[in-house]
């Protein structure tokens, strides 16, 4: 049986909720409007500027499982035809290996570990993973020697550029916390900037 | 309004005394997952897959392989090619992932040509032949096991399959190696009634 007690208790609680409503539904709209012009204006994200080396090609270094040997890049052209507008990709020659002493483990190269560096501020491209010969999307095996692969990036036409800067990014082995229930077996995650290499480039324009 | 009565508390820490007892209770790493039941066989053997079927019916070793008339893919290693056959059931098979696992701990997963990277099931009561392509380190092959591991979201009890594909040590790897044919061509999928 409800008391007394807990009959006011309900009363003054009714009272406390209503003369502060306004304040409350005041204080929910200006989050949900923060909300909005932050992302509309682009995220709430911190512009660090580069924070790893810069090397010139070519050069051999490691970034997480692979081992990257980055030669030779080029702008190629493509020419704009009846039925299709002028167009322009960055291919970058490396060579990759899997050097993944932690699994053992035949892995593709997913195409967000390297990136094409616009550089003014712009987001990084990403690209398409790694070619290798006549393949796309290949997987690197644990235990075989270097593949040479070249990778494509989407530019728009008007692109240009004689050194162009590529971001390798390196993952590492780690585990999750298991405290919440993730299972706490360590993979490959956690992609961080490792190494950024300027490659001389040509520009090529393809005919068909 | 109490909205601590002492049950709610008791009840509580109950709950959080039973989360504890079934950590205590977990059996010690006997099996590398314990929801995960293995199903072992060998060449040529029709396995369970759930009340599914799978039968790997040869190994072949090439220097290269060939899909869909386009230039032959070769290898500094080796291309294991594995061909199956499933023949489906009513239960749901849902889709798993092949790999090869060697003594040394070594995954090879299936060249990115092949597409489907597991094994293939059709509709219940058909039967489904298909081939997987590996790239191999040539030096290590020693305990070739082809694996189809289960996907699942939620860890449940499931099945996987494990295939002894009869290369025991390196003599025998070598002897394959040697035999290795030049070129592999991937046979097309082919469905027919079980």
């Amino acid at each position: 049986m409800e008391s007394l007690d807990d009959v006011i208790d309900a009363m003054i609680a009714d009272r406390v909720i209503h003369r502060h409503r306004r304040k409350w539904l005041i204080a929910i709209a200006l989050v949900v409007v923060l909300a909005v012009v932050i992302f509309f204006t682009g995220g709430w994200r911190e512009k660090k500027g580069r924070t790893v080396d810069t090397v010139d090609a070519p050069t051999t270094f490691e970034a997480g499982r692979f081992e990257f040997g980055v030669t030779s890049a080029q702008i190629i052209r493509t020419p704009k035809t009846t039925y299709d507008p002028a167009k322009a990709r960055v291919e970058l020659s490396y060579d990759v290996k899997n050097i993944d002493d932690e699994e053992r483990k035949s892995t593709t190269l997913q195409g967000k570990l390297v990136l094409l560096v616009v550089g003014g501020g712009e987001d990084p491209i990403e690209s398409n993973g790694a070619t290798c010969r006549g393949a796309i999307n290949w997987v690197f095996v644990y235990g075989l020697p270097a593949e040479s692969c070249t990778t494509k990036f989407d530019v728009p036409a008007d692109f240009t550029g004689d050194k162009l800067e590529f971001g390798f990014l390196a993952e590492s082995h780690d585990s999750d916390i298991g405290l919440l229930g993730a299972s706490e077996d360590p993979y490959w995650q956690n992609e961080k900037a490792a190494m950024v290499v300027r490659v001389p480039t040509t520009t090529t324009t393809e005919t068909k | 309004m109490k909205l601590y009565r002492t049950s709610t508390v008791l009840v509580g820490v109950l709950f959080v005394l039973l989360g504890g007892l079934t950590r205590l209770a977990t059996p010690e790493r006997v099996y590398d997952s314990e929801n995960r039941e293995i199903v072992h066989g060998t060449i040529g053997e029709p396995l369970k897959y759930r009340d599914s079927t799978i039968t790997v019916h040869r190994v072949k070793f090439a220097k290269a392989y060939v899909d869909d008339d386009d230039k032959p893919v070769e290898t500094n290693g080796v291309f294991v090619a594995v061909e199956y056959e499933t023949v489906r059931g009513t239960e749901d098979v849902g889709s798993n992932d092949a790999s090869l696992s060697t003594d040394e701990g070594t995954e090879y997963r299936p060249v990115a040509a092949t597409i489907i990277d597991g094994a293939d099931f059709v509709e219940p009561g058909f039967a489904r032949s298909g081939s997987l392509v590996f790239e191999v380190n040539s030096a290590d092959l020693a305990g070739l096991t082809l694996n189809f591991v289960s996907l699942q979201f939620w860890t449940v009890l499931t099945q996987d399959v494990s295939v002894d594909l009869g290369v025991p040590d390196d003599k025998i790897a070598q002897q394959l190696l040697d035999t290795a044919s030049p070129e592999y061509v991937i046979p097309k999928t082919v469905t027919r009634v079980a």
